[in-house]
């Protein structure tokens, strides 16, 4: 079975003449711009990877407004006018997606902050109290600590 | 036959009824034996926990049983099954819909419980009723949702004469086992969770109780680390877009408890080693817990398709909500209340040491798990409160989370040359020398071969080949400590050094394979090609240094799909690859099946697309340098996690030892 198949593929892959296969310049440039939109029907999928029906009809939009000679800027401001911020892959700095951008340097901030003062804390105020365990209570403890884990 | 199995549906319907008895049982007998007065009733919990086991199995397997025999008079069965679908699937076919994950997510939940009464009935007798019982709740809130809202025992009466299908994506062994891998995972993070709250009801000390969530919560980890790898896996040689991980929300539900468990293995050993972060332990325990449950409920109640998903059926979501609300309430409540029993016994004595690169560790774990958790359900809120619609995608997530995994390689890095307590900074400058020198020739060297470059890359390689350096250099220090003190040749000394430590080591194998995978992800992600061609019979097409010749395609059909099949010869190396599309019989749109070439420095990705007129084909191929690095550096990580697994705590008499002469014997 596997023989003939291989057969099968020795017989249609005779042609003599091998063209080295191009890529479109074209598709290359659409594709560059789908993959920033997203593709409105499907989960979180851009355009540039989606079989959905929507997601071609728009690459094609793409295709012939870059025929047009627009820019990836214009094209884009085009399906946003249509679909909404909702299209962007990228949500956008402005409005609804400022937060976005701004929260995560927040957080950021808080925690770091917060790790900041839990260290320069807790340094200053133990320090005086730390329990002074000489070797021998360490190895007690080392002992007692041993044996629990043992049982 | 049918009518056995009839039957036996019921029997396992009346078991999940019975299970549930018995864990409300579990989960209250510590408390009535309170108030009774009864001290050993508490021990029903411990008993009960077998028998939940027991009757879950049951339900468990008579569901499996109803998959492989096609009973189609079970409405589950029915939706997620067919006759013709291979016996394996069958099998998996179990956690492939809604009720029935739930019914897994409950099932290892019981394991679990099983595990830790058996593994706990003498090291920690006093406690493990209570432990039992904050299990048993969590089971009485998932058999509740089970039973009465997404039961899976639920019957389809006149019975179906065959099902629909298992959905095709879900025909593979790389997302038969992820489900389980990962709720192995997401469950396990419930043994630390129910320690912490036995600990803070009871006053439990936390040096007692630290060392024995240690296990739990790196076979947590480890599983969950496989899930999403399985996952990432699956999505890539399975979805055909080139790619493995897309920031899809269903990937970010499981990597935030990943995040905040990888926080958190990291945080127990400093409470281990150096007894501090009491407090903030039992936080991460509980808060990753949570983070599991939010993963688990995020992917299954539909919320994520849409905000209105969620609205549709409008008991499950509500329920879950509920639940998750109880849990979170309760035991914060527990934390806020009980907390300040749980005290750290000692301080942080310098800036530099190891321990405050451990809370750094921490901060930017929180930080990444915190990001992750914003973008996935900010749009989610925005759609509720205001209406509006945004997308937070892929490009998104690599802007921010980026920087932050960088300033985790460059902790990892460093973290290894600083010692506990307080580090001498001119040692410490002669020890960073030799790492910093590699890195930074490494960053040189890819940012002057492979030309103008994101900046990331030369970064990210200079920082794992800094951390490589370093891991490197300690092992050496401690193998060449080993050969002076015990006169041993290098090969022994080496094999020694590692199995005198196991924890150390394990956890430095780790790192290494966590270092692989920062390999991989920064060569696919930033050196990947792509092509997206029409090809004839016979053409040819360049990519990278690979030639791809197509040689045409051919028909034939399986026992429950029909494909196109291709071939592409690589004419490098006489290899070659088969990408399919497939259509099911009861899908409309056909499914591609992805065709790979790998090998461990790069892989060729051709996926079929449409047809054209006069036998071409669409046809976009991806040559993606150092993927399989990911799935190797996936291996090293378990590697090292089973021999970190396999040492004792690491003792520490030889070290005081060290200092104090050792008496003669």
């Amino acid at each position: 079975m596997h023989r003939l198949f291989l057969l099968a593929f020795l017989l249609v892959a005779a042609p003599a003449q091998a063209d080295v296969a191009t890529e479109d310049p074209l598709e290359r440039q659409t594709l560059d711009i789908a993959k920033d939109l997203r593709c409105a029907v499907c989960q979180n999928q851009p355009v540039s990877e989606s079989n959905a029906d929507l997601a071609r009809d728009m690459r094609v939009i793409i295709r012939e407004q870059l025929k047009q000679g627009k820019s990836r800027e214009e094209i884009v401001q085009y399906f946003v006018d249509r679909y909404g911020d909702y299209v962007l892959m990228n949500p956008p700095k402005h409005g609804s997606g400022f937060l976005l951008w701004l929260l995560p340097l927040a957080v950021f901030g808080v925690l770091a902050g917060s790790g900041f003062m839990y260290l320069r804390h807790r340094r200053r105020e133990a320090l005086p109290s730390a329990p002074a365990l000489s070797p021998e209570d360490h190895a007690l403890v080392e002992k007692a600590r041993a044996e629990d884990e043992q049982v | 036959m049918t009518d056995i199995s009839l039957n036996l549906v019921e029997l396992g319907h009346f078991a999940a009824y019975l299970a549930f008895a018995v864990a409300l049982v579990q989960a209250l007998a510590p408390a009535a034996a309170r108030f009774t007065g009864a001290p050993a009733l508490a021990w029903l919990s411990v008993r009960a926990a077998t028998l939940v086991f027991v009757l879950t199995s049951i339900g468990g397997l008579i569901l499996m049983h109803a998959f492989v025999v096609g009973n189609f008079s079970v409405l589950y069965v029915a939706q997620h099954s067919n006759s013709l679908l291979p016996l394996m699937y069958k099998i998996t076919a179990l956690w492939g819909g809604h009720e029935g994950s739930l019914y897994l997510w409950l099932w290892i939940l019981t394991l679990y419980t099983l595990a830790v009464v058996w593994y706990g009935r003498r090291r920690y007798a006093e406690h493990l009723p209570l432990i039992a019982a904050v299990q048993g709740w969590l089971m009485v809130g998932f058999l509740g949702l089970i039973l009465f809202l997404s039961n899976p025992f639920e019957r389809l009466i006149p019975a179906a004469a065959d099902g629909n299908d298992l959905n095709p994506l879900l025909q593979d062994p790389g997302m038969a086992f992820h489900p389980p891998m990962l709720y192995l995972g997401y469950v396990g993070f419930s043994v630390p969770f129910a320690f912490a709250i036995t600990a803070l009801i009871t006053k439990w000390r936390s040096e007692l109780w630290i060392g024995l969530i240690r296990r739990w919560a790196l076979i947590a980890w480890g599983f969950l680390t496989t899930g999403i790898l399985l996952g990432s896996w699956w999505a890539y040689y399975e979805l055909g877009w080139g790619g493995y991980w897309a920031w899809d929300p269903v990937e970010n539900a499981s990597f935030m408890p990943w995040l905040l468990g990888t926080a958190l293995v990291h945080s127990i050993a400093v409470q281990d080693r150096r007894r501090m972060l009491h407090a903030w332990n039992i936080f991460l325990v509980i808060s990753t817990f949570s983070l599991s449950l939010l993963g688990t409920f995020l992917v299954r109640s539909g919320v994520l398709s849409s905000v209105h998903a969620f609205a549709v059926d409008p008991g499950r979501g509500a329920y879950i909500l509920t639940f998750m609300v109880i849990v979170l309430t309760v035991s914060f409540g527990i934390f806020m209340a009980r907390g300040r029993y749980q005290q750290a016994e000692e301080a942080i004595t310098s800036w530099l040491s190891r321990e405050s690169l451990f809370v750094w560790n921490n901060v930017l774990f929180t930080v990444a798990c915190a990001v992750v958790m914003l973008g996935t359900l900010y749009p989610l809120a925005l759609d509720a409160l205001t209406g509006d619609k945004i997308t937070v995608g892929a490009p998104y997530f690599n802007t921010v989370m980026v920087p932050v995994f960088l300033i985790v390689l460059l902790l990892m890095g460093v973290g290894y040359l600083v010692p506990w307590r307080k580090a001498n900074r001119e040692k410490l400058g002669r020890r960073l020398l030799a790492p910093v020198v590699v890195g930074i020739a490494g960053a040189a060297l890819l940012a002057t071969i492979f030309g103008p470059v994101h900046w990331t890359g030369p970064v990210a390689l200079g920082l794992v080949l800094l951390a490589l350096t370093s891991h490197l250099t300690d092992y050496a220090r401690a193998v060449g400590v080993r050969r002076a003190q015990h006169n041993e040749p290098v090969a022994r000394a080496m094999v020694r050094t590692v199995t005198g430590n196991r924890r150390h080591y394990g956890g430095m194998v780790v790192h290494m394979g966590i270092l692989v995978i920062a390999l991989g992800l920064m060569g696919s992600g930033l050196f990947r090609l792509e092509r997206a061609v029409t090809m004839a019979p016979g053409d040819v097409l360049e990519i990278g240094a690979e030639k791809l010749r197509f040689d045409g395609v051919r028909q034939f059909r399986e026992a429950n799909y029909v494909a196109i099949q291709a071939r592409f010869t690589l004419l490098n190396s006489g290899r070659a690859v088969f990408p399919e599309r497939r259509r099911y019989p009861r899908q409309e749109a056909p499914m591609t099946e992805t065709g790979i070439d790998s090998t461990p420095l790069r892989d060729v990705y051709a996926v079929l697309a449409d047809p054209a007129p006069d036998e071409r084909w669409g046809v976009h191929v991806y040559l993606n340098p150092l993927v399989q690095f990911i799935w190797i550096g996936g291996g090293i990580v378990l590697l090292g996690l089973t021999l970190t697994l396999s040492g004792r705590r690491r003792a520490r008499a030889p070290v005081v030892a060290a200092v104090v002469p050792e008496p003669a014997k």
